[in-house]
This record gives C-alpha cells, sequence and structure tokens, in this order.
C-alpha cells in the first residue's frame, strides 16, 4: 500500500506530465501526452509490490523529462497556421 | 614594433575576461527571439492556408496513416544528441566518435530483433523497405539461380516487389502472380499448388497499405517450411501493430520501414533468418558493411529513432490497437449511420484496424477527395495516385471499377483523437450527400431503376 508522502509523489508527477502537456504547440502531441498521462497512471492504481511501484515511478519521471524537452523543441518549429481542429475550438 | 595602442589592442582581444563579457547574459537578452520559420506553404495570411488553388483555414486533420506517420516525440528525443555531438561514423573503430555511435548502432538492433523475436544478428539496416523488398526479391533469387527459377508473389503486393519480380522476368526467371478472393484474403490452397520443386522465394505481405487486410502468416509459414521453400513477408505496415514472431510464422525474410510506426523517413531494416540459414547477393556493393549484405554508412541518428520506435511500439501495442480499434469502429458506424451505400473494401474480420478503405457508391472519388480538404487522407496508394486508373489492389478484389474509382483510404493511428474521427465524419458525410445531391445516376437508383440494366448508347 502506497504511504501518504508516496500518494502525494505520485499525485505530483501526473499534474507535472499534464502541465508540460499543455505546452506543446501540436494538438496531436498534446492530446496523446494528457490522454497517455491519464491512463497510464490509470493502469497503474493497482500495483501493490513496492519495486513495481518504483520502477513505473521512474519511467514516469524520464518521460517527465523526455516532455519537457521536447515540449521545447516542438514550440521552436512550430508552424504558423494551427490544425483545423484548434482554428474551430474557442 | 608594437605601439602601445597595438599592445592594448592585442591583449583585449586575447584576454578571456573581455571577451566574455561582449557575450554577457544581458547581451543575449537583448537579442530578438528566433524568427519563424520560413513559410513553406504557399502563402498564410490572416490565418488561412492556400496552396495549389486550396485555401483552408488550417493544417487538415491526418487521417494517412499507411502513407506516413508522424515523429514520437520520445523517438525525437532519442535522434536528436545523434545530430548535434554525438555526431561519429559508426564504422570508425579508432575514437570515442565511432565507439558511441556503433554501441547506439547496435542498441536500436537489438531493439528491433525484440519487437520480431528475433536474434539482433539478423537484422541489417538499409533505406527503407522499398530497399529491403529488393534485396529479398532479387537478392535471394539471383544467389539461387543456378538452381531456383520460380517465385509466388501476390496481385495485391506493393509496388517494389511487383516491379523487381517485373524486373526478374526479364532476367529468365518464371513469376506466378496468385490472385486473391474478394476479402482480400490469399487461397491458402491455390498458394500450396503453386510451388514447383524450382521455386525459390514466396512472398506474401503481411499487412496491405491499401485495403489493411492481414493475411494468414502462420498458415502461409508453415505451407513454404513443408514445401522447403523461403517465405518473404513485407511487414512495412505490420511492425508494431500486429504481433510478429518470426519463428512461429516460418519467415525467412522479413522488409520493415521505419517511417510507418512513428520513425523517421529514409530508414529500414531486412530480416534474414540464421538457422536454416537464407543465403543472398547483395544488391550494394562497397565497404562491407552490416555483414556485406548492405554496405554504406549506417546512418547512426536514423537507426537509432527505429530503435526507439520499435521500443515504444513493443510496449503500446496493446494500449495503441484497443484505442484504434474503438476509433475505427466509431468511423465505420458514424458513417454507416447517415449514408447508404458505403462498402468497405476488404475482409473485416482479417484487417488491421487502422486502415479502413470506404468505396461510396454514386459518387466520384477525386471530386470527393477535392471537396475534403480539412481531411488528409488518400484515395488508392501514394504510390499510385498520380495516374488515374483506379487501384490495382482494389481490381485484384474484383471491385467495380465505379466503386474502384470512389475509394477513400482512411488511415487512424496512435495520435488520432475523437474529436478528429468526429469532424471526418461530419466533413465526409457532407461532402458525399452535397455529390449524391447532383449525381443523376443517384437519382435514377432512387426512382428504383437498376443501374447495370441501362443500356448505354453507343458512340
Amino acid at each position: 500500500m502506497a504511504s501518504s508522502a508516496a500518494r502525494a509523489e505520485v499525485l505530483s508527477l501526473l499534474r507535472s506530465l499534464l502541465r508540460t502537456a499543455t505546452k506543446f504547440s501540436d494538438y496531436n502531441i498534446r492530446e496523446y501526452a494528457k490522454r497517455r498521462a491519464i491512463d497510464g497512471f490509470r493502469d497503474n492504481r493497482g500495483l501493490t509490490d513496492p519495486s513495481s511501484i518504483a520502477a513505473a515511478f521512474a519511467d514516469g519521471k524520464s518521460q517527465l523529462e523526455v516532455a519537457k524537452r521536447q515540449a521545447v523543441v516542438y514550440s521552436l518549429y512550430a508552424p504558423r497556421i494551427k490544425s483545423v481542429m484548434e482554428a474551430e475550438s474557442p | 614594433m608594437a605601439t602601445a595602442a597595438a599592445s592594448r589592442l592585442l591583449r583585449r582581444a586575447l584576454n578571456p575576461a573581455v571577451a566574455r563579457r561582449r557575450f554577457s547574459t544581458a547581451a543575449v537578452a537583448a537579442e530578438t527571439p528566433p524568427s519563424p520559420l520560413p513559410s513553406a506553404t504557399g502563402e498564410e495570411e490572416a490565418g488561412m492556408v492556400s496552396m495549389k488553388g486550396v485555401r483552408i483555414s488550417g493544417r487538415p486533420l491526418y487521417l494517412d496513416m499507411q502513407a506516413t506517420t508522424p515523429v514520437d516525440p520520445r523517438v525525437l528525443d532519442a535522434m536528436l544528441p545523434f545530430y548535434l555531438s554525438r555526431f561519429g561514423n559508426p564504422h570508425s573503430r579508432t575514437h570515442l566518435y565511432g565507439w558511441e555511435s556503433e554501441s547506439a548502432v547496435e542498441a536500436a538492433r537489438a531493439s528491433v530483433a525484440a519487437l520480431v523475436a528475433a536474434d539482433p544478428k539478423e537484422i541489417f539496416f538499409t533505406s527503407g523497405a522499398t530497399e529491403s523488398n529488393n534485396i529479398s526479391v532479387k537478392g535471394l533469387m539471383r544467389f539461387h539461380r543456378a538452381r531456383k527459377h520460380h517465385v509466388i508473389t501476390t496481385q495485391t503486393e506493393h509496388k517494389c516487389v511487383l516491379d523487381s519480380c517485373r524486373h526478374l522476368q526479364q532476367e529468365g526467371f518464371e513469376i506466378t502472380y496468385l490472385p486473391v478472393r474478394p476479402d482480400g484474403l490469399v487461397d491458402l490452397g491455390h498458394l500450396a499448388d503453386a510451388i514447383r520443386p524450382d521455386t525459390g522465394l514466396v512472398s506474401v505481405m503481411a499487412v496491405n497499405n491499401e485495403i489493411g487486410v492481414v493475411q494468414p502468416l502462420e498458415e502461409i509459414g508453415r505451407i513454404c517450411r513443408e514445401k522447403g521453400v523461403v517465405f518473404h513477408t513485407d511487414a512495412a505496415q505490420a511492425l508494431g501493430k500486429i504481433p510478429i514472431d518470426v519463428e512461429k510464422m516460418g519467415i525467412g525474410l522479413m522488409s520493415l520501414s521505419g517511417h510507418k510506426i512513428y520513425g523517421p523517413k529514409g530508414v529500414g531494416a531486412l530480416y534474414v533468418r540464421r538457422r536454416p540459414r537464407v543465403r543472398i547477393e547483395p544488391q550494394m556493393n562497397g565497404g562491407g558493411q552490416e555483414r556485406g549484405i548492405r554496405s554504406g554508412t549506417v546512418p547512426t541518428p536514423l537507426v537509432v529513432g527505429m530503435g526507439a520506435a520499435c521500443d515504444i511500439a513493443m510496449k503500446e501495442m496493446n494500449y495503441d490497437g484497443r484505442r484504434i480499434s474503438a476509433l475505427q469502429e466509431r468511423l465505420l458506424n458514424g458513417i454507416r449511420a447517415k449514408l447508404d451505400g458505403v462498402v468497405v473494401n476488404g475482409s473485416m474480420e482479417h484487417r488491421y484496424p487502422g486502415n479502413l478503405n470506404l468505396s461510396f457508391a454514386y459518387v466520384e472519388g477525386e471530386s470527393l477527395l477535392m471537396g475534403l480538404k480539412e481531411v488528409a487522407v488518400s484515395s488508392g496508394s501514394a504510390c499510385t495516385s498520380a495516374s488515374l486508373e483506379p487501384s490495382y489492389v482494389l481490381r485484384a478484389l474484383g471491385v467495380d471499377e465505379d466503386m474502384a474509382h470512389t475509394s477513400i483510404r482512411f488511415g487512424i493511428g496512435r495520435f488520432t483523437t475523437e474529436a478528429e474521427i468526429d469532424k471526418a465524419i461530419e466533413l465526409t458525410v457532407g461532402q458525399v450527400e452535397k455529390l449524391r445531391e447532383m449525381s443523376p445516376l443517384y437519382e435514377m437508383v432512387k426512382e428504383g431503376i437498376d443501374i447495370k440494366s441501362i443500356q448505354w448508347a453507343q458512340h
């Protein structure tokens, strides 16, 4: 069972992933990053074995690093015109 | 003879502290941010894109995953260091740049091998699935030209396989192009009958790029193993999407592509079985790289990208597969709820869900595509859409000419959203209804006239 300190850490990681996801300038990548983070955490919610929890957490942290770097790269090369999906939504 | 001023100038130039001051953070902050990319499209003004006479309000939503896929950000992250500081040639044996490049290539090789349950020694990197197909078909047959003169393939193969076979025909080999059933699957009885003692190769693609049909690889592999013929499969569209096991499927040669699994363009791989050994003649001669099978410097960043893409595909195959199946159902049901006369080309049961090829009756294909400007889809395959001929794959399925002309291929992928599917349904239904409204043929059908019974006037 995850202690409350570990639980807070896990939630903080998810929040960071979602915050980084919103920084992507590409519509498809942004939606995928949000969706995959939420689904990934939901699928792993039932983990009880501490080593697999640690492995999943470490994997999440490394994905966060990748996402942070790539959000910067994508914004450097963002096309001036957005996707039609964004042009419509308010 | 240095004057005091000259020596002061020299001291300033050589003094690193002074030089550092010139590049202080204040100076950098005052610089303007990098200017936006030069516009690649025709014009971009007031939020509109205009190219080839088409004006749209934004970049189209992408539903053409069989043509190519976007590079996954995790793949790009793995590739970038090899374009920046780790730029060495993997074949340089004498320094760190070469060693780190080589170790990255070998790690990528292991990733590709793991995805197909092969040994890394059986994977060779090429420039793409087209090159791998060429090496497989021509390389194998030319090696065995003394005793093997026959190749069996299907009528729905990719152009590069068919073209390589045609080339072999000019060299004196005999090719059997097996027909397929109306659902796109190859008939196993016909295949077994077609095998002769001098058959060297059977080539059947795993997942068809136009109609998405999945061939029965295990059964074909079993037949080929029994008869002692090498089984080659073009798995460019299948890699990372359906589980591939070279042992269970008895595969001897396999072509893989990087840019169909969210990797970079310009790289692919070839699987060549070692036990029992499959011998091929190299088609690219040179310095003997890739164990002599394919000479040429191995492009480290591209290969690392393909390896990363395979790693991701292995982890995400189930998640992506479930999602894409649900999206395909949503698309098909959404279109069928509003339109009749919609035909799916190819078997529904033996299908990769990310590929949906639909024909809309009483509608002309080119005009439908021109109306769907905000959706990036294709009709026929990218390779053959330059000509006005209906796709040879649909013709091999026995689809009527008029239905073949009006086929649209929707490609769903990892990054497709539900909102995009809903918008695609809305745009497609709207466009088809508009065209049918204008179509005199459709009026006749509504009145109950059977179009096939009409005697068109002879000119």
